[in-house]
């Protein structure tokens, strides 16, 4: 009896406080505020084939409907699982770096420095540095990329700049500069040149190792910073990237460091033998080069990119390029139709009349 | 007289059960009035299970307007048209989660202030009662709004929350028990 009045107490309490009038649902107002909604109810769902739209939970929901197969999904999930912890595949951790979230963090950077080396050897002989007119072929590399202004590479032996390229992307033109000889040259740039200075930026490199065939080496340390290593060995997103008389890309192997914290590519290394093609001098090289990265979203100023020809230097000309390229190797460039035949052998003739009128 | 009391209210439910499958099934058919009808029949329990989650009446009224739009896009996928209510219900209260869960941090944090300054002395019983019932775990606190929120019955609350009517008894006295033991301690006098 007790409880009865109790009860009846706290319930006039209760709906004294917590009854509202009910509200009318206004169909047409709802319609107007769902307007697809309302038009699937009108077209009586003809439209409606939700066959496509099969999402997770669908299918979790058919997993979870019969016994046999809620149980077979938690021995897959338990054995995958166990694989992944224990298995040979290595611990991936919580840090582990997806190249796709790098792909997309790197689409941001606006700039960055580059340093490095490149180094030319000659294949099968125990790695000799290639001597190139005197000069070793070993530089030091300082590179400088803009997404809005383009790409400068600089190339030092020692303190001496031995050669200058710059990429301008708003002019859409190309200026090599060669200090030693006093000589530059201006080209405008192919589509083709556009493409590569895309791929030369962090975005680009990392697109190009998510096009090829790429695996994971696992962990590693470079300054104390814990990194994770990706090596790619497809030469095919690389091959066309440069028509192949000017650099003829026959194999690739190359790496690249991601931090594991900042999830940013730290070191970049590459191994490229190039066959032979105008880059090379019309000989087979192989090229090591080293970037390493972590200078992002510097200010550059825009001169840097200027392409306008320092003051004292001559524009070089076909002319200048021809006496260091070796008898065979300018055979197979008039073979490919790049030097006229009859400019080879009038040069030779002309120098020859000099040599014997002196 | 209570087993035929309670066959009777049994038969009432499999009526509106039966009714709820030709609403849906004609809705699917291409006659938006029949979705309208479902709309009505079920709109206030929707507010009231919102309310119970979101305790705000206008994101509550939002909460059930959603809900019957996700309920009309998947209305194809209703397995068994007769438990339209359970299954509206089932969708407002994850609607209302999901709402919950977007309600910005700041207004949670006031709410939360505000309802510590109502822990006085001087407060009025409206703020203790609402205190006492926001206190209730969501289970219960669902059957209390549901069923003093527009004096629903418990054929009505059946159908909406998918149970029996005697766990829905059950599941009132024990949410009562509760409010009435949270306002002894704040000492509460009728």
């Amino acid at each position: 009896m007790k409880r009865n009045s109790d009860i009846q107490w706290l319930e006039s309490l209760l709906a004294k406080y917590l009854y509202r009038e009910p509200v009318m649902f206004d169909f047409q107002q709802w319609a107007q505020r769902y307007p697809r909604e309302a038009q699937l109810l009108e077209r009586g769902y003809k439209d409606a084939d939700q066959s496509h739209e099969t999402k997770f939970y669908h299918i979790w929901r058919l997993i979870m409907e019969s016994k046999i197969t809620r149980y077979s999904a938690a021995a897959v999930i338990v054995l995958a699982t166990a694989l992944v912890l224990l298995g040979p595949f290595g611990t991936p951790g919580n840090d582990s770096v997806v190249l796709a979230d790098v792909q997309q963090k790197v689409a941001n950077i606006e700039t960055m420095i580059i340093r490095g080396t490149k180094t030319f050897t000659l294949p099968g002989k125990n790695g000799d540095i290639c001597e190139f007119e005197g000069v070793k072929c070993q530089f030091d590399l300082v590179k400088y990329s803009s997404i809005k202004y383009g790409l400068v590479e600089e190339g030092y032996v020692g303190d001496e700049l031995i050669y200058r390229f710059t990429l301008n992307r708003p002019k859409r033109q190309t200026l090599l500069v060669l200090p030693p000889c006093k000589k530059y040259g201006v080209f405008t740039s192919t589509d083709k040149q556009m493409q590569l200075l895309e791929n030369l930026t962090p975005s680009g490199l990392i697109n190009l190792f998510l096009e090829g065939y790429h695996r994971d080496l696992g962990r590693d340390d470079i300054n104390g910073v814990e990194v994770e290593v990706f090596e790619c060995k497809d030469t095919e997103p690389f091959i066309g990237l440069l028509p192949k008389v000017i650099a003829d890309i026959q194999s690739l192997k190359g790496k690249v460091w991601i931090g594991i914290e900042e999830q940013l590519p730290l070191r970049v290394e590459g191994d490229i033998l190039i066959g032979k093609s105008l880059m090379t001098m019309f000989n087979d090289l192989n090229l090591h080069e080293v970037n390493t990265f972590g200078e992002y979203n510097v200010e550059l100023d825009e001169e840097i990119f200027d392409i306008k020809p320092p003051e004292g230097y001559t524009e070089f000309t076909l002319s200048d390029i021809l006496p260091l390229i070796p008898v065979e190797a300018k055979a197979g460039l008039a073979g490919l139709g790049i030097v006229p035949i009859g400019l080879i052998f009038w040069k030779r003739f002309r120098r020859k009349k000099t040599a014997v009128k002196q | 007289m209570k087993t035929q009391s309670r066959s009777v209210s049994h038969g009432m439910m499999a009526k509106t059960e039966n009714e709820d499958q030709i609403l849906v099934q004609q809705a699917l058919r291409g006659k938006p009035k029949s979705f309208g009808e479902l709309c009505r029949r079920y709109y206030p329990s929707l507010i009231a299970i919102a309310d119970s989650i979101l305790l705000d009446h206008h994101l509550a009224e939002d909460a059930a307007q959603e809900t019957l739009a996700a309920a009309c896009r998947n209305l194809k996928t209703l397995k068994r048209p007769e438990s339209f209510g359970a299954w509206v219900g089932t969708i407002c209260r994850n609607v209302a989660k999901d709402m919950l869960s977007e309600l910005p941090r700041q207004r949670k944090a006031a709410e939360r202030y505000a309802s510590l300054e109502h822990d006085c002395d001087d407060c009025d019983h409206g703020m203790i009662m609402t205190e006492a019932v926001q206190q209730l775990p969501q289970h219960l606190r669902e059957v209390v709004y549901l069923r003093f929120y527009n004096e629903m019955s418990y054929e009505q609350m059946a159908k909406v929350l998918g149970a029996t009517q005697q766990s829905i008894d059950g599941r009132l006295r024990r949410a009562k028990k509760k409010i009435a033991a949270f306002l002894a301690k704040k000492g509460f006098r009728r």
